[in-house]
């Protein structure tokens, strides 16, 4: 995987008990991926990545010694490289507000053939206002 | 109660059969949904993933509500539901609440962070006695359900529901009649968000899915990420079998049918749901 792998180091969260059951109830482990969840389990891993993570909150919701694991892999994220896709997709915030972009007239056309009400897009600059 | 629709991204531009069928329903319950014009990303998980001024682009959302004078505002997809409702919560301290505002004054919007967020599974799970009651074409299939993971979690915040093993979805696919198969991944994330970054182990996670529930009819889901890997990316994850090729529908268009409503209103139709009518097991489900 290696998108994480040497760029910074990732404090192992103190309340950790390394008890592995994130491990077993993580969608992307039981297809063969690693995403933070390993590198709790085992703080010297380091075939991790957290951007293999599908947001599913799973980990934290069975974590016996609550550790905040969603918020410890955001926090991670903000650090490092991210992977093409999301950058794209974050790009696209920036530009336009939304994750896929539309062109108005589109958007129109298509809801008013399924006879929708009309939806306005939010102005471009919008997401640059917000985020800094 | 007066309620707005938040459509999100995914289901705004390529799901239009998601939100007909939702109002469809919601309509028959005597809920009419007011979408929220120049609505902005949600901001899970990608801007999330960048940077923590997400919940600034989420609260700008929930402003755009307000402005509305909704009470509630219901959502279609987990992601949604999860970041307006954490983003609802941060707004109750003082300070963060202050600095959203400060940014949203230059676009002439206040917020308070008073709105409730309510994705579609939880309005009609809380509705289910009069849904129940509304039902008048039973039907008879086998469904393979996937919960929104992000609907339900995390469980304090989202209060709602068992968060590790919610019961709401498979209960509102029950009052139709159909059966809910159990396939042990009712409870495990689709993969969508993965693909973003591993299209490989996310196609893998689909494909794990995909092949639990051969014995069902179909796919149920109830948030456009389910649907976008399930249901659009079904050719790439199942390429080398096509046996394992199978219809889906979102929740509403399953009990709008049941409801009786008119196919065409609810998007049931060969061109949005492939295999609606090519596919024998979509064609007995009427026949409960």
């Amino acid at each position: 995987m290696g998108l994480a792998g040497g760029y910074v180091e990732v404090k192992h969260p103190e309340a950790c008990i390394q008890c592995g059951t994130c491990v077993t109830v993580c969608p992307v482990e039981m297809v063969g991926g690693h995403a933070i969840v390993t590198f709790l389990a085992d703080p010297e891993a380091s075939d991790y990545s957290v951007w293999l993570c599908s947001s599913c909150w799973r980990c934290q919701e069975a974590c016996p010694a609550g550790v905040n694991i969603y918020e410890l892999m955001m926090e991670e994220r903000r650090r490092q490289p991210a992977p093409g896709g999301y950058r794209d997709a974050f790009e696209k915030v920036l530009a336009c507000g939304l994750v896929l972009e539309v062109v108005q007239e589109e958007l129109d056309q298509n809801r008013a053939a399924w006879g929708l009400e009309p939806v306005e897009l939010p102005s471009p600059d919008l997401a640059r206002v917000l985020l800094r | 109660m007066r309620f707005a629709f938040y459509p999100g991204c995914l289901v705004l531009q390529r799901m239009p059969e998601y939100e007909a069928s939702t109002r469809a329903v919601l309509r028959q319950l005597g809920i009419e949904l007011k979408t929220v014009q120049q609505a902005a990303c949600c901001g899970s998980p990608i801007v999330e993933s960048f940077t923590p001024d997400w919940v600034y682009l989420a609260a700008y959302n929930l402003a755009l509500v307000e402005r509305m004078g909704h009470d509630v505002v219901v959502t279609v997809c987990g992601g949604c539901t999860n970041t307006l409702t954490r983003a609802a919560l941060a707004l109750q301290d003082p300070e963060a609440c202050a600095e959203a505002n400060r940014r949203l004054e230059p676009l002439g919007l206040t917020v308070a962070g008073q709105v409730q967020v309510r994705h579609v599974v939880r309005l009609l799970a809380e509705r289910e006695e009069e849904l129940g009651a509304r039902v008048v074409r039973p039907l008879s299939a086998r469904v393979a359900i996937t919960n929104p993971c992000q609907a339900f979690r995390p469980g304090d915040v989202m209060g709602f529901d068992d968060p590790l093993e919610p019961q709401s979805l498979r209960r509102l696919v029950e009052l139709t009649g159909a059966e809910v198969v159990d396939y042990g991944g009712e409870d495990e994330c689709c993969g969508a968000t993965l693909y973003l970054a591993n299209r490989q182990l996310s196609l893998a996670a689909g494909r794990r899915k995909l092949e639990a529930v051969r014995e069902a009819d179909l796919l149920l889901h109830s948030c456009g990420n389910c649907q976008l890997l399930l249901r659009r990316f079904q050719g790439l994850i199942v390429r080398d079998e096509p046996g394992l090729r199978k219809p889906a529908l979102f929740l509403p268009q399953l009990l709008g049918l049941a409801l009786g409503l008119p196919e065409e209103e609810l998007g049931l139709r060969e061109d949005v749901v492939s295999g609606w009518e090519t596919d024998k097991r979509m064609q007995r489900m009427g026949d409960g």
